[in-house]
């Protein structure tokens, strides 16, 4: 067959592509070990090009996703084509290479077809630990990168040969819980392992040739379909700005700012103005950066773009270097992948109020939430991590009242049942409730947050806090009121309260209690313009 | 005049199916009636008086229904007021805490919750992940909730107290109070004895919202039903309940009616020997998929319905939806394929009853596989015109032939279709390769051998009755229970007395309905799952295994099938995650004395037609009638085969044969 490729097989080859994708994340969720992988689903998987350029994804965290837009692409300056053989799997976490943060380690398979290097599977998964100075590789105070953990360059653990087991040694030799971090990587490399299986069939079936035209002409439509998307904004300079509450060492906001310029049918998004590299771990990648802007533009103009390659070719993003989001490679930046991202989102959203408020909503739980508890189980004697994070109320949109307890935007991680944190945690849960009344007043109400109660039932544990939204609330919009923000109070045992900050690291002992009190989404629309 | 007549019938949501056996002179009959929408007991009525038979002349009626599926789909439910342990009755409104779509902000990302704010009501007392009481079930907290209850003139009540799975005492001490006070009470350590509130807390709310439904349903048809009539209904893990176990849990009947088609697709595989059978039950809204092997079929408790989580043993069906009637459309340059449904109504463009979109059923005819000259069913009569006239907008889009358009119509129903066979083969570590694909439903067969081709496998099975399938399904299935149980027990220490303890406790709640129905304890068949999985996954890998269970065998068991599955296995501690047990009656008859009705005289083609199999030219090809074909003769493709319900397509280069049970077996070979 010469020329074009018919439109019936595009849609059986993009069909069977996805399916691949999916089914990798469904390898992982099964057989990782990480509670994160298992119970909450914090994991990605990505098919890309020979070239890096994404051809299709799982249904996903659009955070991961965002990221290995550029993971392949930045893997294959230091990893020339010429070293990849059939059967590698490739790791690494360093941010500067088409990364976020550490804890999100990336198996990267090169898949051949007669002996022509034709696509990448990519698999990512959230470790539970991956060294550094606090167990569960979150260190609210870190001032530095090398603090947050081993920083993995492009190492390959397996070749066709099997693992290689002096590297994967020498990894496991610098993780806390270095069996369960191996039943992690296994689980990747079988993801990947399934995707190589899987292509290398399609490649039988319909050749390399074809597939490759398939692929390209799935980039055109996509980005046919953005630019047509884009054109439907009003044309126009717009300036948006949100704030962090603090970087963890500091106690003072932390600006994000964008300019967009919507030129019909593309867009540039600008950051320089966002403020300078924060000594704490808020900073973020231009990578995650441009995650954000590609989940904020789908999100608001084109939900129904199959994401690829294609679909943000009419993107320009730009970043300053040394600033918050383009930070010196030896900036902490473990917080800034599910904070800073939600508050790029913010910025866009806040700037595209004026022109295209119907298509929003309101602020809503833009931070993970996150109560990373750890410790040693005196039943078991085995030392354990929870992280766990909190979703909150919706913002309200112009249509309706916010959802109440649910992630938004960046992030969709489940909650862990209580029942599954009493039998393999020291710890008791004592209420869950809804924080009626948090949600942001307006003509539609914000959605309203939790309330979870910790009770430590272990003799000594420790907990790290990584949230947001603590002190700059959720935004209303058209006149919503803000939503109540986050809270966490330390009741100790003795009854003394104490109110925790948003980036912390504390001791807690039997009896001790935590209580999370989740923010509320912001209201949309004046309060008196509610319908009875 | 008395019979001893064994009535399956399958209540679908368009047209219900009935399957009759004479068990003294092996006489069968069988039709296709339209459902009288709302009213089971009017399309069972319809059904009997199809095959001529009164409700005296029945032994045995025993049914699928769609009653529970679609008042659970189509949220009409009764009101429930939801029990809950204190500080956890906003469980249900919190959820998982997810959003359904990741991009779109103007759906809202959650369903609300099964039991509004006010119907929501806590007690106190609390027990830990072991059982162990740490305070003890408040009485004056009690006595509040049940003023309450009546307060709010509750039909029906769910009891979910956290940890009940691992020790039932409050649950059963709450519902003692609560007896007599309520009809309906469902308690979550019975629908489901399993660890994570939110799961069982919606499943034991969904069990309790069906009660009123489904009580109301079988005090009905037992009213009905003459004292000679035993009626049984069939559940969603592929066998037979009393009508006393369903009123007691009737989410068990969620997928009573895909469950059917696949017990009945079992009975086929074990029937013909054939180690690993794919069933492909294509319908005119959805595609139901199940992996069979050895005869047994795949059973999943993970499953959700219309977004609630249900942890009922459930055949491991994969259900997309998309059929005959899937309409296709241009998007963005692109042929996509369904969702959207013409339904029955107005139905494909060909039907003529006011539908103009094109869908799968209009491609079939234009492609030549489906008749316009013979009705369906005798009655519905299709016309070309109409199918040809709603592809056209799609052939003048690419400048290509209609035929053309409509091979890629049904090319893209297949890829749609080959994720849902994908999902069952190769994601549980299965090739496909290996397996036989059992056709059926209207549209399966006409669309079985390209979608074998392209899996690889080389045998298609379109079974006796592959249109009524379903209903064939309810006549040849046993009575049987299946649950699942939390254990949670570590292979360093392993407590076979506790593990027999537990394993006793679910063998009794099983074999209750079995003993009552006069099955002596002896007979009853048991088959034992446990869920295993290494100290730190989630997921258990499934084992089956049999009493006692013995820890050596399991771990050796366990390590080869997580090998097989993921491609790697470790020496370290693994946990026994959870128990299911399957208790069945022995089976009461063999469906292999039933005659078939088929002529088998004459063997010749009844006419032929020009069907497009992607070639430049359409090509001209025989049709036989399926009644008429002799015994192990082999047809060689193309051809198309029929009767009065459905099409069977012998590709180019395929060959087909009937066996002397009236099963079809299609040789796939290659495409020419």
């Amino acid at each position: 067959m010469t020329g074009e490729i018919d439109p019936f097989t595009v849609e059986v080859i993009r069909n069977s592509l996805t399916a691949i994708a999916e089914e990798m994340s469904l390898v992982v969720m099964r057989s990782a070990r990480s509670p994160l992988l298992r119970e909450a689903g914090d994991l990605s998987s990505a098919l890309t090009d020979a070239t890096g350029e994404l051809i299709a994804q799982g249904r996903d965290i659009p955070v991961h996703v965002g990221v290995m837009c550029a993971t392949v692409r930045e893997f294959l300056k230091r990893v020339p084509q010429g070293r990849l053989a059939p059967g590698d799997v490739w790791f690494l976490n360093l941010p500067e290479i088409g990364g976020n943060h550490l804890p999100d380690v990336k198996a990267v398979r090169p898949i051949f077809s007669n002996g022509r290097l034709e696509a990448f599977a990519v698999s990512l998964a959230h470790w539970a630990d991956i060294g550094g100075a606090r167990p569960g590789s979150y260190v609210p105070d870190a001032t530095d990168a090398w603090q947050e953990g081993v920083r993995i360059s492009p190492v390959r653990l397996f070749t066709a040969e099997g693992p290689d087991r002096e590297k994967l040694d020498f990894l496991l030799a610098n993780l806390r819980g270095p069996e369960e971090r191996e039943g992690d990587i296994l689980a990747q490399m079988a993801a990947t392992r399934a995707a190589d299986e899987r292509l290398t069939a399609l490649f039988a079936r319909y050749g390399a040739a074809t597939l490759r035209k398939t692929t390209a002409a799935l980039h055109d439509a996509s980005e046919a379909q953005m630019r047509a998307a884009l054109a439907e904004l009003p044309r126009g300079t717009y300036e948006g700005e949100d704030w962090l509450d603090d970087d963890g060492i500091i106690d003072r906001p932390v600006a994000v700012r964008v300019k967009i310029d919507l030129a019909g049918e593309s867009a540039t998004f600008d950051f320089s103005a966002s403020d300078d590299a924060v000594q704490g771990p808020l900073n973020t990648t231009p990578f995650a950066t441009a995650a954000s802007v590609f989940y904020a533009v789908k999100a608001i103009a084109g939900p129904d773009i199959q994401p690829n390659g294609g679909c943000y070719r009419p993107l320009t993003i730009k970043t300053r270097p040394g600033s918050l989001l383009d930070p010196p490679h030896d900036r902490p930046v473990v917080g800034g992948n599910h904070e800073t991202t939600q508050r790029i989102v913010d910025a866009i959203f806040l700037a595209l109020a004026p022109i295209v408020p119907e298509r929003l909503s309101a602020g809503g739980p833009t931070t993970s939430g996150l109560l990373l508890f750890s410790g040693r189980d005196p039943r078991t004697n085995r030392w354990t991590t929870l992280y766990e994070v909190h979703g909150g109320g919706e913002g309200a949109r112009c249509d309706r009242d916010g959802a109440s307890v649910v992630r938004v935007h960046m992030s969709n991680v489940m909650n862990t049942p209580a029942e599954v944190i009493e039998a393999e945690y020291p710890i008791r849960i004592e209420r869950q409730t809804l924080r009626r009344g948090s949600g942001g007043k307006g003509g539609h109400r914000g959605g309203d947050g939790q309330v979870r109660e910790y009770r430590i039932l272990a003799p000594e544990m420790r907990l790290t806090t990584m949230f947001e939204r603590r002190v700059v609330p959720p935004y209303g919009l058209c006149g919503g009121a803000p939503g109540a923000p986050f809270r966490a109070t330390l009741v100790r045992r003795s009854g003394e309260e104490v109110v925790l900050p948003g980036k912390t690291h504390v001791v807690l002992y039997e009896g001790d209690r935590v209580v999370l009190e989740s923010c509320g989404g912001g209201g949309y629309g004046a309060p008196s313009a509610r319908a009875i | 005049m008395t019979g001893a007549w064994q009535v399956g019938v399958d209540i679908g949501g368009t047209f219900t199916d009935v399957i009759a056996v004479d068990a003294t002179t092996g006489a069968v009959r069988a039709a296709k009636v339209r459902t009288a929408v709302g009213d089971p007991l009017a399309s069972i009525d319809g059904a009997l008086s199809a095959v001529h038979l009164s409700w005296v002349e029945m032994t045995d009626l025993m049914h699928g229904t769609t009653m529970a599926t679609n008042a659970i789909v189509e949220d009409k439910l009764a009101p429930v007021v939801l029990v809950c342990t204190e500080g956890f009755s906003d469980t249900l409104a919190i959820a998982r805490q997810n959003r359904r779509e990741l991009y779109r902000l103007d759906v809202p990302p959650k369903l609300p919750p099964l039991v509004p704010d006010d119907r929501r009501l806590e007690v106190e007392g609390r027990l830990d992940s072991e059982g162990r009481e740490i305070r003890p079930l408040s009485q004056d907290s009690v006595d509040t909730a049940i003023r309450r209850v009546k307060e709010l003139g509750a039909e029906a009540v769910a009891v979910t107290f956290l940890h009940s799975y691992a020790n039932p005492d409050h649950e059963e001490a709450f519902a003692a109070a609560l007896d007599g006070h309520v009809p309906h009470i469902a308690l979550s350590h019975r629908m489901n004895p399993e660890a994570r509130e939110y799961a069982r807390m919606s499943a034991t709310v969904l069990n309790a919202a069906l009660m009123p439904l489904t009580a109301g349903y079988l005090d009905r048809l037992l009213g009905r039903a003459s004292n000679r009539t035993r009626i049984h209904l069939f559940h969603s893990a592929g066998g037979m309940a009393s009508p006393d176990a369903i009123r007691g849990q009737p989410l068990a009947l969620a997928l009573s009616g895909p469950a059917a088609g696949v017990a009945a697709s079992s009975r086929v595989a074990g029937a013909l020997n054939l180690p690993k059978v794919i069933s492909f039950d294509m319908g005119g809204t959805t595609t139901d998929v199940c992996l069979i092997t050895d005869a047994t079929v795949q059973i999943s408790s993970e499953r959700s319905l219309a977004g609630r989580p249900i942890r009922q043993p459930m055949v491991a069906v994969e259900s997309i939806g998309a059929g005959g009637g899937s309409i296709a459309r241009l998007e963005h340059g692109a042929i996509r394929v369904g969702p959207d449904s013409a339904g029955a109504e107005p139905g494909p463009a060909c039907y003529g009853l006011g539908g103009e979109k094109p869908t799968v059923t209009d491609a079939n005819l234009v492609l030549g596989y489906l008749s316009d000259t013979r009705p369906l069913g005798g009655t519905v009569r299709i016309q070309s015109a109409a199918a040809r006239a709603a592809i056209a907008p799609i052939a003048t889009r690419f400048g290509i032939s209609i035929e053309a358009a409509a091979r890629g119509i049904h090319r893209v129903a297949n890829a749609n279709m080959m994720r849902a066979l994908r999902r069952v083969t190769v994601e549980h570590g299965v090739d496909a390769r290996d397996c036989a694909l059992l056709a059926f439903g209207g549209a399966g067969p006409m669309h079985a051998v390209e979608l074998a081709r392209e899996l690889g496998i080389s045998r298609v099975v379109v079974p006796q009755f592959s249109s009524m399938f379903s209903a064939l399904g309810c006549l040849s299935a046993d009575l049987s229970y299946a649950q699942q149980q939390t254990v949670r027990m570590p292979s360093e220490a392993w407590d076979d007395h506790r593990l027999e303890g537990l394993r006793r406790t679910l063998l009794d709640r099983l074999s209750l309905p079995l003993v009552s129905a006069g099955y002596a304890l002896g007979q009853l068949n048991v088959e034992h799952v446990a869920g295993i999985r290494y100290a730190g996954q989630s997921y258990a890998v499934e084992i089956p295994c049999s009493a006692p269970l013995d820890v050596h065998r399991l771990e050796v068991d366990f390590k080869a099938r997580h090998q097989r599955l993921y491609g790697f296995a470790t020496d370290e501690p693994w946990e026994l995650q959870s128990l299911r047990l399957r208790v069945s009656a022995p089976p009461r008859r063999a469906l292999n004395g039933m005659k078939s009705q088929a002529g088998r005289t004459a063997h010749e083609p009844m006419g032929e037609s020009l069907c497009s199999f992607g070639g430049l030219q359409p090509v001209r090809t025989p049709r036989f009638d399926r009644d008429g074909l002799e015994v192990d003769r082999r047809i060689a493709g193309p051809a198309v085969i029929e009767d009065d319900w459905s099409t069977i397509v012998v590709n180019p280069g395929a060959a087909a044969w009937a066996d002397a049970h009236g099963h079809l077996h299609i040789d796939v070979g290659a495409a020419e």
